[in-house]
């Protein structure tokens, strides 16, 4: 609001300036579009160094870049942007808005605009994961901006001193050195819940160890798709994750409170978040920490793990003129060097194999290891219908629905089964009307 | 007797010319217009539709929506949620302001110092008054958490619905009993001084004297402010829910108007968040009206 409003004032006062002096420029200026993205704090600084750095590459066009407020702020301001026929070139929306933004209408693929204006992007060099998630019949459909994934996070001091050199790579392993570390009283905790538990715990549960989350691959071959993940070890999942915060291994930050917190101020001994925090851990922490893949259960392969974060769409009802500077933008993003500038930033992985490369020729991982991590873990084995991703109409929705039964789980008045078999039920409904709504459309 | 022929005196009086009135209301009736009553035809209209968020696919399903609401076993619980959290915060609210109302009426020392205090939550935003609460009594590291748990009580209102229902109840009242108590204050302070010196003299104590003379002056501003608070309950207590336990655990939180929020902004189901809002609306109007034709009946207002 704040930012507009001396946005729109900067601009009048300086287009009046231009009028009192009657030097009107005539046809250098560039064509402007508006980029509204979810980057808070100091993401956002680094997306108007982005900006910056792109405008004054060139002087055909002009990018700004405007923060609508969280991811759920932004989807909801563009569809009141779209619906009032005033909706800006480009948005940053959440992975989990996939399906709603493919079949709304409302957006152009980003590959057919940038092949149609003359761009070379590889398309194929794309991370398969990242790709595959933001595809639809092999085509990418929206840019990928900033992908992250799940990684384990841990406290070296507390392994250490429990007699570990590191966090075990299975779950069963992995229960054995929480439980030792709390019972030597190490920690007050082994671990702490993150917010998103759902997308690191359940989902990439899911992929990692091969397991189907729903009919029709994960709902990339039909809108027809239903939940089966009440018939797999998620329930399994679900009751360790019980069992770790009934004997206080695990903790619930609660509200009032990040749960990154209790693992940067050496409260908890792990913690099981994205790799995009990064950026927050470096900053805040003060223990001697470090990261591994996320456990996997005994026996099993571990396959990819899946992404989360946002990309960039395009939306419809631009000029011509817009659609070549958004496609200028969108090109100039998907370079390597871009994409490893914004990768040191930022703690995202690599979008492009090429940017992967640079990153590792120049030696950039030899420093910062754990930020490879999450580019590994991606790329690890070929990913199976299991791991692609997941195209789930309505995703927040059935997302929150399974929160709720999770939470029923905690509070101990839902066994694990029946809880899912509850969200899966709920979840199915969800999409039921989200195919009765978009029937024959995808 | 007095009183009503001055009231009629008053309606009576003034404005003979139709037009100032008229334009003195303009600003106001253009502010329902626009933030009330298009808004509230639009949910009206989306209720009745199953619709795709950006408006590219709509397709009409009558009472499709309304018929869910009814059948589902979330929207049922949060029902009784929400009456369960109106009463209990309604309650609360109302018998603290009262019992401060009482006694900084008659502290004589000092009294502006108490009254700014008691009235300072209401400068506070709901949602910093939210997160304060949620630190306070967050089992991890707040300090009221703590001594809870000194106590041996094993608070958790991130796993048990019912300490986070305390929790916001707490939260809300706490936010809104400075409003009450401003009322309740002002009218003690309208309670005839010779009465109260009577019943004094006749050898009743300050209780006795409250209960018998201040308390019945008292009940017409009650009964405002218990619809007051309801009203307050159902729609104004959004910022806080958010702040404190974002409708969990399990839903154990998630009051009506959280849910329209939910459903409408975060799941992007329009045509369920818009039916639920009418229904909400239909609920304020019925509740008003059956508060102040029967029971305001009953509120004696007699000297």
């Amino acid at each position: 609001m704040n930012f507009n409003r001396r946005n729109a004032l900067a601009t009048l006062a300086f287009s009046s300036a231009l009028w009192l002096a009657g030097a009107a420029p005539a046809a250098a200026e560039p064509v402007q579009i508006q980029w509204w993205h979810a980057m808070g704090g100091a993401l956002g600084e680094r997306v108007d160094e982005l900006v910056k750095n792109f405008n004054a590459s060139q002087q055909k066009y002009a990018v700004s870049a405007v923060y609508k407020g969280n991811y759920d702020e932004v989807i909801n301001g563009t569809i009141a942007a779209y619906r009032a026929k005033r909706a800006p070139a480009l948005v940053q929306i959440y992975e989990r808005g996939f399906m709603t933004m493919l079949l709304s209408d409302a957006t152009m693929p980003v590959q057919d605009l940038l092949d149609q204006r003359g761009y070379k992007v590889d398309w194929a060099d794309f991370v398969k994961p990242v790709a595959g998630f933001y595809s639809y019949k092999g085509k990418l459909m929206t840019m990928p901006f900033n992908s992250s994934s799940p990684i384990l996070w841990y406290n070296k001091a507390h392994f250490e001193k429990a007699g570990f050199a590191k966090p075990a790579e299975t779950w069963q392993e992995l229960e054995k050195q929480l439980y030792a570390i709390k019972q030597k009283g190490i920690s007050a905790c082994g671990s702490v819940l993150a917010g998103d538990y759902h997308w690191s715990l359940l989902e990439n549960y899911s992929a990692i160890n091969d397991l189907p989350y729903a009919t029709k691959a994960n709902g990339y071959q039909g809108l027809d798709t239903e939940f089966v993940y009440n018939k797999t070890s998620v329930v399994s999942q679900v009751a360790r994750i019980k069992k770790w915060i009934d004997d206080d291994v695990m903790q619930i930050a609660g509200q009032g409170l990040s749960p990154e917190q209790l693992f940067t101020s050496g409260k908890c001994s792990t913690y099981f978040a994205s790799t995009a925090a990064h950026s927050g851990i470096e900053r805040e922490s003060k223990i001697d920490w470090s990261a591994t893949y996320l456990p996997w259960e005994d026996g099993k392969q571990p396959r990819n793990s899946t992404i989360g974060g946002a990309s960039l769409w395009v939306m419809k009802g631009q000029k011509p003129a817009e659609y070549e500077a958004v496609a200028a933008f969108l090109d100039y993003l998907a370079k390597p060097e871009t994409q490893f500038w914004w990768v040191k930033a930022t703690g995202y992985v690599p979008l492009t194999n090429k940017a992967y490369q640079l990153a590792k020729s120049q030696g950039y991982y030899k420093d910062h290891a754990t930020r490879e991590i999450a580019i590994l873990q991606l790329t690890r084995g070929t990913p199976t219908a299991n791991s692609t991703g997941f195209h789930f109409g309505n995703f927040t929705q059935t997302m929150m629905a399974q929160r709720d039964e999770f939470q029923n789980v905690v509070a101990g008045k839902k066994t694990p089964q029946v809880a899912m078999d509850d969200a899966v039920k709920r979840g199915n409904e969800i999409l039921r009307q989200y195919e009765k709504l978009n029937k024959g459309r995808y | 007797m007095a009183a009503a022929a001055i009231e009629a005196g008053l309606k009576r009086a003034h404005f003979k010319d139709v037009r100032l009135p008229v334009l003195l209301l303009l600003p106001q009736l253009a502010i329902l217009l626009f933030f009330f009553f298009i808004p509230s035809f639009r949910a009206l209209g989306q209720a009745f539709f199953l619709s795709d968020p950006f408006g590219n696919t709509v397709h009409f399903v009558g009472f499709d929506n309304f018929a869910q609401l009814l059948q589902s076993a979330t929207y049922h619980e949060s029902v009784q949620v929400t009456v369960v959290f109106t009463l209990l915060q309604n309650l609360l609210t109302i018998a603290v302001a009262l019992v401060l109302a009482f006694a900084s009426d008659r502290v004589i020392r000092g009294r502006g110092i108490y009254k700014a205090i008691i009235l300072l939550p209401y400068a506070i935003a709901p949602v910093i008054a939210g997160i304060l609460w949620a630190f306070l009594f967050n089992p991890a590291v707040g300090p009221l958490a703590q001594v809870l748990h000194a106590i041996g009580l094993a608070w958790d209102p991130n796993r048990v619905g019912s300490d986070a229902m305390i929790l916001v109840i707490l939260a809300a009242s706490w936010k809104h009993v400075c409003y009450d108590y401003i009322f309740l204050l002002a009218g003690l302070l309208a309670v005839p001084s010779s009465l109260l010196e009577a019943a004094a003299v006749d050898g009743a104590g300050p209780l006795r004297r409250f209960f018998t003379i201040g308390l019945p002056l008292l009940m017409p501003t009650m009964f405002f402010l218990a619809v007051m608070n309801f009203v307050y309950g159902f729609f104004e207590i959004f910022a806080i829910v958010d702040a404190v336990t974002q409708g969990g655990p399990a839903g154990a939180t998630n009051v009506l108007v959280f849910k329209v929020y939910v459903d409408g902004f975060i799941n992007l189901d329009l045509g369920s968040s818009a039916a639920q809002s009418v229904i909400l609306m239909i609920f304020a109007l019925l509740m008003t009206l059956l508060q102040f034709r029967y029971v305001e009946r009953r509120v004696s207002y007699d000297v």
